[in-house]
């Protein structure tokens, strides 16, 4: 039996991928967690790994089809014969991101050719999907109702519309073969990404507008926006902070910091920390609200942490942030944040996260109202840290360094009293380091 | 047992029926009552209810509709006859202003029927071949009805008579004296309801709504594309324009999931926009084809013999759109 591999879910909001490159042609042998595919998402391009180890017997998707998550879109035959018995060169025709060094110009220029002999050898006939289906409004209807999947159908109306008797057709044929004999039978209906309705006002371009073509992140992340709104009742609870010791530690230690650790130390980690413990004392700022109207409490804590790259925003994960020390968590932002800005982030990377801290700070905001990344039950903001007279505890007025946390909780899964208790939390724990500070 | 009568005889047998049962009832026209009118509807009217209620009018149809009004709202069931339908564009304004609206502004029904010839294939020419039906389907107020056979001629004409309301009653004069309508009605008194389209023939694959004289050219077509296509159209005859039978609409779509609509007046704005857009909006899940339509061409009726065949739709131009539309 070989083993299908699958096409990955490269992010918590990412539907469907396409296949950007075949690092490995048929025939050939593959390590377990060897690269075998380039894969482009909405979020991020990644080298997919092999699952096992085995022969690739056969390439179900090619190069620059989109297929949605789960997909089979290979199958590696497990039982397969030693890489002896394939191409001796297989290795260097499919050099991964650790590929050994090369050892001529001639075979450097390999891979290249591979590629590009690879994408001109995928089947040219382009598949009937490719085109847009043609489907009769009663078509559409009847499909849904009875759970088939239209893409199995092939219409016999005009320019292969399917029409009414199609799926009379497919419905008769159901019902004469068993439904196990079906593989295909009521496939889950794709959830076909729905993007924001555009305004009804229309342009033109011209002189006084220009009109962009969303790239694929872009028009991913205002799908994901839009169906956060409508899935979660965002709730705001904003909390001040004084970062008093925070900051001055921070002045006087960050540049020995940096030299000794080779990485920046920021407040992002600080609040990082903070907030994991926020979530300890209320676990349910780490819980989703699943489609059957249960909660679904998440035990590990995996941040994410969003970050600005030139394509867009993107917001790779911390795994058991709360297992970290404020220096670990310093290291793993920084090594999060430059290899998301060299689009080198992998698919480990992108998933898993449980809740997201937002430093729109940098941007100089004081006040910033994030919406959440589903299917999380909050999301916090951090912001600027700036100088501000402050009342204090003798009522004597002092310059402080301030700061805002706004976070936006989904109303279903938690009320003021929670949100409150974590807020509190947070800022108890940001307020509470002295003049000497333990990063380690 | 009665001899089979025309759709014409139908007519008359209506009026003159309704006038014996109720004194109310009266004819007003040109040439209705000495001449018998332009087409002998009323031949013989005048011998047996006298010139007081069968009366000849001037060349006037706002005088006649207008008559017809003040009549009504004295208590009387007039019948205004337009010597041919075209004509009563000069009486549009005692119809929309006063018939359609003086039950709203005052609260007294105006139980008119104004009734004529319409339609062509008779070489009448611009002014003599009108199907005016959509002015008056748009304008609240009044009801239109259109008969196809002559059972429902005489059914309908009775019905419209006995309603409170103003009824503008379409007779197509192609079919006056087609032999093949002649059939044998009741003996006894009957009326068709308004408001009640009726299925002429059943079907699987199409419906082709229509009424008037189009429903027979739609059944002509339906025979054709059963013997050549195997295709079994539905011909849904509308009979009521307003009030509009859309149970009658909807149980056929939703039957039939394609949708044919047919008749004699020019296609914009005309009764099939209406059509096409009560369906869209209502029924568009169960459509397996875009809603199609065939009808005269936006222009006016024209003289010549060969543009007028060109001009009208028949049997012939719903057949090529029923199996574009069976193709789909």
């Amino acid at each position: 039996m070989p083993t299908p591999v699958q096409m990955p879910r490269l992010g918590e909001s990412v539907s469907e991928g396409t296949i950007g490159a075949w690092l490995k042609k048929e025939g050939d042998y593959v390590e377990r967690d060897e690269a075998i595919a380039e894969v482009i998402t909405d979020k991020i391009n990644a080298e997919l790994p092999s699952p096992v180890a085995g022969r690739l017997t056969k390439i179900l998707v090619q190069v620059d089809e989109t297929v949605a998550v789960g997909t089979d879109i290979a199958l590696i035959e497990e039982s397969a014969d030693v890489p002896s018995e394939s191409s001796p060169e297989a290795p260097a025709t499919a050099p991964g991101p650790d590929a050994a060094p090369v050892a001529s110009p001639a075979q450097a220029k390999t891979p290249v050719m591979e590629k590009a002999a690879a994408r001109t050898a995928a089947p040219t006939e382009k598949p009937p999907t490719e085109e847009r289906q043609r489907i009769s409004p009663l078509a559409r209807r009847l499909a849904r109702e009875h759970g088939i999947d239209l893409s199995q159908i092939q219409g016999t109306g005009l320019n292969g519309r399917v029409r009414k008797e199609d799926i009379l057709a497919y419905l008769e044929k159901q019902r004469e073969q068993p439904p196990v004999a079906a593989p295909s039978a009521p496939a889950a209906p794709k959830p076909a990404p729905t993007l924001p309705q555009p305004a009804a006002v229309s342009f033109e371009p011209g002189e006084d507008v220009q009109i962009i073509e969303p790239g694929r992140m872009r028009l991913a992340i205002a799908e994901h926006m839009v169906r956060s709104k409508h899935t979660s009742p965002h709730a705001t609870a904003v909390v001040e902070v004084d970062m008093t010791n925070i900051a001055k530690w921070l002045e006087r230690n960050k540049a020995a910091f940096k030299q000794r650790e080779g990485y920046a130390l920021s407040y992002v980690p600080f609040v990082i920390k903070a907030v994991c413990e926020g979530i300890r004392q209320y676990p349910i700022l780490n819980s989703s609200w699943t489609e059957d109207n249960k909660i679904v409490i998440k035990k590990r804590i995996n941040m994410g942490v969003a970050v600005a790259t030139d394509a867009g925003l993107v917001v790779p994960t911390i795994y058991d942030a709360d297992q970290l020390t404020i220096a670990g968590l310093a290291r793993k932002v920084n090594d999060l944040a430059a290899r998301a800005r060299a689009n080198k982030l992998t698919i480990q990377d992108m998933q898993g996260s449980t809740f997201v801290v937002n430093n729109t700070g940098v941007f100089g905001t004081i006040i910033s109202i994030p919406i959440i990344n589903q299917p999380h039950a909050g999301i916090l903001a951090m912001n600027a840290v700036v100088k501000r007279p402050v009342v204090t505890e003798d009522d004597a007025i002092a310059i402080r360094y301030m700061m805002y946390l706004c976070l936006s909780f989904d109303h279903r899964l938690l009320d003021g009293a929670e949100s409150g208790g974590f807020m509190k939390a947070v800022k108890t724990k940001l307020e509470s380091y002295g003049k000497e500070i333990d990063v380690y | 047992m009665s001899a089979k009568v025309t759709y014409l005889e139908a007519i008359s047998q209506a009026i003159r029926e309704e006038m014996r049962r109720d004194e109310a009832v009266f004819l007003l026209g040109e040439d209705v009552g000495t001449y018998g009118g332009a087409f002998k509807v009323s031949a013989g009217l005048l011998e047996e209810f006298g010139s007081e209620r069968v009366i000849d009018t001037p060349m006037a149809e706002a005088a006649i509709i207008g008559s017809a009004v003040g009549a009504a709202l004295m208590g009387m069931r007039p019948i205004a006859e337009m010597q041919y339908i075209d004509f009563i564009t000069c009486g549009f304004d005692q119809i929309i202003n006063m018939a359609a609206k003086m039950y709203w502004r005052v609260g007294m029904p105006v139980p008119i029927v104004v009734r004529g010839p319409a339609g062509g294939g008779t070489k009448g020419g611009p002014f003599h071949s009108s199907t005016p039906e959509a002015w008056f389907f748009h304008a609240p107020g009044i009801k239109v009805v259109y008969p196809s056979t002559a059972y429902d001629a005489k059914g309908l004409l009775k019905a419209a008579i006995r309603d409170n309301n103003p009824v503008l009653y379409l007779e197509h004069k192609l079919l006056y004296r087609m032999p093949e309508l002649r059939e044998e009605l009741p003996e006894e008194d009957y009326v068709v309801p308004i408001g009640k389209a009726i299925v002429r023939r059943e079907g699987e694959d199409m419906t082709m709504i229509t009424y008037g004289a189009m429903v027979h050219q739609c059944l002509q077509a339906a025979q054709v594309l059963e013997r050549e296509d195997d295709l079994e159209v539905e011909v849904l005859d509308l009979r009521s324009l307003t009030p509009l039978d859309r149970e009658a609409i909807s149980a056929s779509v939703k039957h039939t999931n394609k949708v044919l609509i047919v008749h004699e007046d020019a296609l914009t704005g005309g009764v099939g926009a209406e059509l096409s857009a009560l369906i869209a909006e209502d029924l568009f899940e169960y459509l397996d084809g875009p809603i199609t339509r065939v009808a005269a061409p936006d222009a006016p009726f024209p003289y010549a013999p060969a543009l007028e065949a060109a001009y009208l739709p028949n049997a012939a131009k719903i057949l090529s759109a029923a199996r574009e539309l069976a193709a789909y």
